[in-house]
């Protein structure tokens, strides 16, 4: 057991984070080398103030809950959205347990959340999964856009969490089966998010900030534009 | 590779071809001919390999189906949230299943993205907007459109259209003879109520050269004269051109980029021959999008701007008020409650929101506008969230085009009154 756990920790480790993140540079550099003026008719090159500007612009409405006038048209929608997302994001980076794999292996000092605030936004993550798959299902709308592989992304999304909290609150019977599934989800999560549609986490600011740029290099140099 | 002789992949460069077309009534052998119209399958795979770039690639593998612009699109609303109506339902069963397949489809599937190209989407780009990635189904479905014409799968009043834009360089069979005389007529018909009234063709180097709808020369010249009017009063040094005066583009409509390069090249023309210092359209806010917002594209201009600037109507609506070229009588500015639908085409697209609201507060007393449009603040927002339920914006109709139809009338009813 404690040699599975070694590799599982150590080289798969290492291989998932190199997966990670040599997929998602390989995303934002085809993303970016594949943007076109002619085609995507917007004039990148010959406006670049007004296309950063509307980029950044654009990017920075929708990260800050209620700031876009589309966070603003669905209230509830919005809230478990972001109850969702600064779990997801913010539990793994800062939690008090993965701090301590930076210390040990690089002496590196990582700031770190409290177990109880890590706990509430776990929770929060687990309670929004489950909105999100009632959504799916109860809404006319969401349900006949949605397939198979939506119901398969919140699932490798949210096993981490659910393993990790039964791994530290020691609720099953065996912690070392709980920790051992929770390092391989969450290198599976690692390994999917550059392959799959997971690819968001870069993908949105990519996606966002172009659609920011375009209104702001077409409307950016007559009037006002919105940030959307 | 069987075609019919009405319905397939040409475009229709002839007279011959497009009489053809105008004598089949309501298209009935066209549409007959395009359920036996095979599907270039090799060209679709080619040309979505030359085209389909990576913004739109990103856009339909990220969509994450959460279906929040279903409430955006206002064909969803008004087809009782039918569910098919979605967005990203809509763009994800017609060209998501072209790209997936890379270009293995059938003329069923083929027919089938046609009719919701054409009949659910408008290109209006609201779900854009309020989608968390960007992701604007409306470009997708002018792109859509695109692939859907060189393939022959488009209706039967498109295909005359752009056939008429590139016979003609007119949405309509408005010869530069026609033109020309129409404008004459219309100038002597207002010389009693308006002595020495003009409307010059092809003057060099004017203020304002004037572009506008073929639909007004074919069959409302009056319009034509209403703006020559509004010209008279404001003083205007302006010019209309005997060749690309035509500003619409049913070849947009249609997703005939050849024929959108044509028409664009016509107007561009019409500047360079006649140099005038500004260029004004008509309201319409196609025409606005075709011709100023995604004109310069089609004919490669890197800056993605026409060569000289290009204004819309309301916007010289605006600045002949702001500037007192045109005097509305304060006394009969309209005291009923108003509102006003942001145009997608040059709102949405282009920004002129504060244009036509600025048109309005000449129109409109005091207290009498209602807004729709939603707060920039966030407690703007909270407030009007809770006065009203009306914090949505925009909308593909165009209130502002309106608002200057409403101005010139305004100003005509009240011409007796200036000094």
């Amino acid at each position: 057991m404690q040699q599975l756990y070694l590799f599982i920790s150590g080289p798969l480790l290492w291989l998932s984070f190199g997966i990670f993140f040599g997929g998602l540079i390989y995303r934002v550099v085809t993303y970016i080398r594949g943007l076109d003026w002619q085609a995507d008719r917007v004039a990148y090159q010959a406006w670049p103030a007004l296309g950063l500007k509307g980029a950044l612009r654009s990017i920075v409405h929708w990260l800050i809950p209620y700031y876009s006038v589309g966070w603003r048209a669905k209230p509830l929608y919005t809230f478990i959205f972001f109850v969702f997302h600064i779990g997801l994001v913010g539990v793994p980076l800062f939690l008090a347990g993965h701090a301590v794999i930076f210390k040990e292996r690089w002496g590196v000092a990582w700031p770190t959340m409290s177990m109880g605030l890590a706990d509430v936004l776990t929770i929060g993550v687990m309670a929004a999964a489950v909105c999100i798959v009632i959504r799916r299902i109860a809404l006319p709308e969401v349900r006949i856009v949605t397939t198979i592989y939506d119901y398969f992304l919140i699932l490798v999304s949210v096993t981490p969490f659910v393993t990790g909290f039964l791994a530290v609150h020691q609720a099953a019977p065996d912690y070392n089966l709980w920790s051992i599934a929770h390092v391989l989800s969450g290198e599976l999560l690692l390994v999917l998010i550059p392959a799959t549609k997971l690819w968001h986490v870069v993908g949105f600011f990519l996606s966002r900030g172009q659609l920011g740029a375009d209104f702001g290099i077409k409307r950016g140099y007559k009037g006002k534009g919105f940030a959307w | 590779m069987p075609e019919g002789t009405l319905c397939n992949k040409k475009t229709v460069d002839t007279k011959e071809y497009l009489d053809a077309l105008l004598a089949d009534k309501s298209g009935k052998k066209y549409y007959e001919e395009m359920s036996h119209l095979e599907v270039d399958k090799e060209k679709l795979k080619k040309t979505l390999a030359a085209s389909m770039k990576s913004r739109m690639r990103a856009w339909l593998d990220l969509c994450s189906h959460c279906a929040l612009c279903g409430d955006t699109c206002f064909l969803y609303l008004a087809n009782h949230r039918d569910p098919t109506q979605v967005p990203s339902y809509k763009i994800q069963s017609t060209l998501g299943k072209i790209v997936k397949r890379n270009g293995d489809v059938d003329n069923e599937h083929m027919r089938y993205c046609m009719d919701v190209a054409w009949s659910k989407c408008t290109c209006c780009n609201r779900c854009g907007s309020f989608c968390p990635y960007g992701i604007d189904m409306g470009v997708m479905f002018g792109y859509l459109r695109g692939l859907c014409f060189s393939q022959g799968f488009v209706p039967w009043e498109l295909k005359i259209g752009t056939g008429m834009h590139r016979i003609y360089h007119a949405q309509m069979d408005v010869t530069s003879e026609d033109w020309v005389e129409t404008c004459e007529w219309m100038a002597d018909e207002q010389q009693e109520e308006w002595p020495g009234l003009e409307i010059p063709v092809d003057k060099v180097g004017a203020d304002l050269m004037y572009t506008l709808n073929a639909r007004e020369p074919k069959h409302y010249p009056e319009d034509i004269a209403e703006a020559a009017i509004l010209f008279h009063i404001a003083g205007e040094n302006w010019t209309v051109p005997s060749e690309g005066w035509e500003q619409t583009s049913l070849a947009m409509f249609a997703g005939d980029w050849g024929a959108c390069k044509v028409m664009v090249e016509s107007v561009y023309g019409a500047m360079e021959r006649l140099k005038p210092k500004r260029v004004l359209g008509t309201e319409c806010g196609h025409a606005h999008r075709a011709t100023v917002i995604e004109g310069p594209y089609w004919v490669g201009r890197k800056d993605g701007r026409p060569p000289v600037e290009y204004i819309h109507y309301t916007e010289w609506v605006a600045e002949a008020l702001r500037t007192g070229k045109i005097k509305i009588d304060p006394d009969k500015r309209i005291k009923e409650l108003v509102t006003l639908q942001d145009s997608c085409n040059y709102i949405r697209n282009y920004g002129l929101a504060d244009v036509t609201r600025e048109i309005i507060s000449y129109l409109v007393e005091p207290g009498y506008f209602w807004r729709t449009s939603p707060g920039r603040s966030l407690v703007t927002w909270w407030s009007r969230a809770i006065s009203s339920r009306c914090t949505r914006t925009g909308s593909t109709t165009s209130a502002a085009a309106a608002a200057a139809v409403l101005t010139a009338s305004a100003c005509i009813a009240s011409s007796a009154t200036w000094a």
